[in-house]
């Protein structure tokens, strides 16, 4: 049995008890400036089952897709997830990621980010994650990563964090003691917390 | 919701609703879900039938590459020098993206290797410019050749020559 078809079964084993997610109701933004990565990145969505897949070629075209979609808060076809590609011209996906970070709507500063990146080193992670991306992935890009990472953007949210220099994602994955010295200022009546109803 | 950015040492935790898990047609207080292995599957083997595209995507980007090389040593001015290596910079990266998904390593090593050096070129310095040259013409070697491999002694002294051109004027 080739290594393939073990980890599909494996999978579907693992899967029993989990629900098969429908993706068809998704609209997914990915931008690249490279059109080829950007079509083999749609190509992978679309065979997940993404319903709604637009591309943009630079930052700050994704910038323009991003403010058309996801400006009207009521907006049913608002723009899911976000794929962006680190490096490119015309606004690379830092700076796109720190304007989502930054916008004053709430449809817009949420909205869940994938920075993609071919630096593996834990220092560039970082960097990714301290200017609010949800999730880094690695290049080169296949199948199984980009579903990992989806997956997790959509089973393991974490809340949004607005502290001094920073606004994004809580940085942390576990909820466990710290066993250093105490290096948090913010003191417990400093700290709002904020539920969002339906 | 609102928005405390004024009062600098506050911290504001917002728990969102997961409005995707909602999207998928799951309920919010379900365990984790998975996409469709066979999707997975079926998805891995369409990009490894585009393998059989790199070569003519690659010959586009090393046209490219020229291009933007040419435009480089015939520009008289700073900022045309460097908007063209900048248009290096970025071809190589994608070359280095292709090659990456597709395992051709030495390609990759090669593509990778001028785009870090395209990031720190000294463009008054004629020397970085043998670099880059030694870098296309290793580039151009790969390509025509076909070597996909790291190993070898082709390819091994491909990166010789790239190492010594790095090494003597940089």
């Amino acid at each position: 049995m080739s290594k393939t078809a073990q980890a599909t079964q494996a999978a579907a084993i693992g899967n029993k008890q989990k629900k098969a997610y429908s993706l068809s109701a998704f609209r997914v933004l990915i931008v690249e400036d490279y059109p080829f990565m950007a079509d083999l990145m749609s190509t992978m969505l679309r065979e997940f089952g993404v319903g709604n897949i637009i591309q943009a070629s630079s930052g700050n075209e994704g910038r323009e897709m991003i403010s058309l979609f996801n400006s009207d808060e009521g907006a049913r076809n608002k723009i899911d997830i976000v794929l962006m590609d680190w490096l490119m011209p015309d606004g690379d996906g830092l700076e796109l990621l720190r304007w989502i970070r930054g916008h004053r709507k709430d449809s817009i500063r949420f909205l869940p980010s994938v920075l993609c990146s071919a630096y593996t080193s834990e220092q560039v992670v970082s960097v990714g994650r301290d200017n609010g991306a949800n999730e880094v992935l690695v290049k080169p890009v296949s199948a199984q990563k980009l579903a990992s990472r989806l997956l997790y953007v959509i089973d393991k949210p974490r809340p949004f964090l607005r502290a001094p220099g920073f606004f994004g994602p809580d940085r942390r994955r576990r909820n466990e003691a710290y066993k250093g010295d105490e290096r948090r200022i913010a003191k417990a009546e400093d700290i709002k917390q904020f539920n969002e109803r339906l | 919701m609102s928005d405390s950015e004024n009062k600098e040492d506050t911290v504001e935790i917002y728990h969102r609703v997961n409005r995707l898990k909602l999207k998928t047609g799951a309920g919010l207080h379900d365990g984790p879900g998975f996409i469709d292995p066979h999707a997975v599957v079926r998805a891995d083997t369409i990009i490894q039938k585009k393998q059989s595209l790199y070569p003519k995507m690659v010959e586009e980007s090393l046209v490219r590459l020229d291009e933007s090389w040419e435009q480089f040593k015939a520009a008289s001015g700073d900022e045309a020098r460097r908007e063209a290596m900048e248009r290096i910079y970025h071809t190589s990266n994608h070359i280095k993206d292709l090659a990456s998904t597709f395992q051709y390593e030495l390609m990759q090593h090669f593509a990778l290797s001028l785009r870090e050096f395209a990031e720190r070129i000294n463009l008054s310095r004629k020397e970085h410019l043998v670099i880059v040259q030694a870098h296309l013409d290793v580039m151009r070697v790969v390509y025509q050749e076909n070597i996909k491999d790291h190993g070898g002694v082709k390819a091994e002294e491909l990166k010789l020559i790239v190492a010594k051109a790095i090494e003597k004027y940089s």
